[in-house]
């Protein structure tokens, strides 16, 4: 999929188009995000009929609702908390070894390829949106090379990722859910993982090599959008 | 003097809450499956349910109350079940199965202690518990906010309630029609058929 060729508007479904009157509650809401990627995002993957869309965040009712509504088949693997409760477990399991017994500290990359054998069991080129919200900022980075070679072997070509970058330290976790095809609402939540960094945009560039194009939306609240094309 | 009125008591004591679990049916006393998609400590929102076409009434967004205690089946908790599980009436599990669930114009409740590891076909399945395996509604499916379920979703509609835990695939398909339908439809043809060969003759 080439985003030059595309021609701009579209509007993924008419009868979803703002409606004159006044905003919804959803809109006026404080934690309420105006999100230029997601629209861009809906703008590559909308002209695809039965799309397949894969939300790494918790599952939400409104954004299945979106998908589904916009004739989106949608899967959902919340790949944070997972990689904590495995992180947890793997902890569980060193206390508990024996000394002598496969006790010992797995490498971060060991970890991630451990954690892959039963995690993002999708096959391959399967889905032609993938959405990663606060995902990769929380990651130990030198765990992230496996988790982005996966998921960039289940995007479909001409496929995009979305993903959130926190340009500093973020203050409070929060999760994601769509509220429209240019907004998503922030929800306040408990700490399941630290910010591990801040990635530079030569990094980043150089993590996602393996596709195509890539562009990027900086908010007024230093999240950059960053949306990868395979 | 003031007095405190008798009115507010209630009349029958609350059953207990076990420690954190406020859901634990018994025999004696008539499962609510859909309460616990209601009640928790902080009360979710309404579950939305995902239209396919047409977009279903608010009221049907709530699952329909089961049928009669006495056409309830339980497993109820402690019981362990490995093979398949089949039949016409409502289910409720509090226990473990493994295996297959298959009731196929009933309703399946996974309670707050359930745990199922099994593909389940029903007229409608609600969850509160934790699910492995393939869920397939005919009507629609309801995750409560204490749910964990790993599986493919199949359903017309979809309820899911803030806080539950999924992995998998959601499908929303088309709800097959009724037969009730079906032979009102066909009726509305025969009548329509009488009523133009009346007109001819």
């Amino acid at each position: 999929m080439n985003w030059t060729v595309k021609t701009r508007p579209i509007t993924l479904n008419p009868q979803r188009a703002a409606k004159p009157g006044p905003p919804s509650p959803a809109s006026t809401t404080a934690n309420t995000r105006v999100s230029n990627g997601l629209k861009e995002f809906l703008w590559l993957i909308g002209d695809v009929p039965r799309g397949r869309v894969l939300d790494l965040g918790p599952i939400w009712q409104s954004t299945v609702n979106f998908f589904v509504e916009q004739d989106f088949r949608v899967s959902s693997e919340d790949l944070l908390r997972a990689w904590k409760d495995f992180l947890t477990d793997e902890e569980e399991r060193i206390r508990a070894a024996a000394v002598g017994e496969a006790g010992q500290r797995l490498s971060p990359s060991a970890l991630a390829d451990r954690f892959l054998e039963t995690a993002l069991q999708y096959p391959e080129a399967s889905y032609h949106g993938i959405l990663a919200w606060d995902l990769f900022d929380y990651f130990d980075p030198a765990a992230l090379a496996p988790f982005v070679d996966r998921l960039s072997n289940l995007v479909h070509p001409g496929g995009a990722i979305l993903a959130l970058f926190h340009s500093r330290p973020t203050e409070r976790f929060h999760r994601y859910r769509i509220i429209n095809e240019q907004s998503v609402e922030l929800i306040p939540a408990p700490t399941i993982a630290v910010h591990a960094r801040v990635f530079q945009n030569r990094e980043l560039l150089s993590l996602f090599e393996q596709f195509r194009s890539s562009k990027s939306f900086v908010g007024r609240d230093q999240v950059r959008e960053a949306l990868y094309v395979k | 003097m003031w007095r405190k009125p008798n009115e507010g008591k209630p009349s029958q004591p609350m059953p207990s809450s076990g420690g954190g679990e406020p859901y634990s049916p018994t025999v004696l006393t008539p499962a609510k499956p859909e309460e616990p998609l209601r009640a928790s400590p902080t009360p979710p929102p309404p579950p939305q349910v995902v239209p396919s076409t047409p977009a279903p009434s608010m009221a049907s967004m709530i699952l329909t109350p089961p049928s009669s205690p006495s056409n309830v089946s339980k497993i109820n908790a402690g019981l362990k079940i490995h093979g398949e599980v089949s039949g016409d009436t409502d289910l409720y599990i509090d226990g473990e199965v493994q295996g297959k669930v298959q009731m196929t114009n009933g309703r399946v409740t996974v309670g707050p202690k359930g745990q199922v590891q099994a593909e389940i076909e029903a007229r409608e399945i609600c969850v509160e518990g934790t699910v492995e395996g393939n869920l397939k509604a005919s009507q629609n499916t309801q995750l409560g906010p204490a749910s964990k379920v790993v599986g493919s979703v199949m359903s017309p509609r979809i309820g899911i309630a803030d806080g539950a835990r999924f992995r998998g695939k959601i499908e929303t398909v088309r709800a097959p029609r009724s037969p009730k339908s079906v032979a009102s439809e066909a009726s509305r043809v025969e009548d329509q058929q009488e009523t133009i060969g009346a007109k001819a003759e």
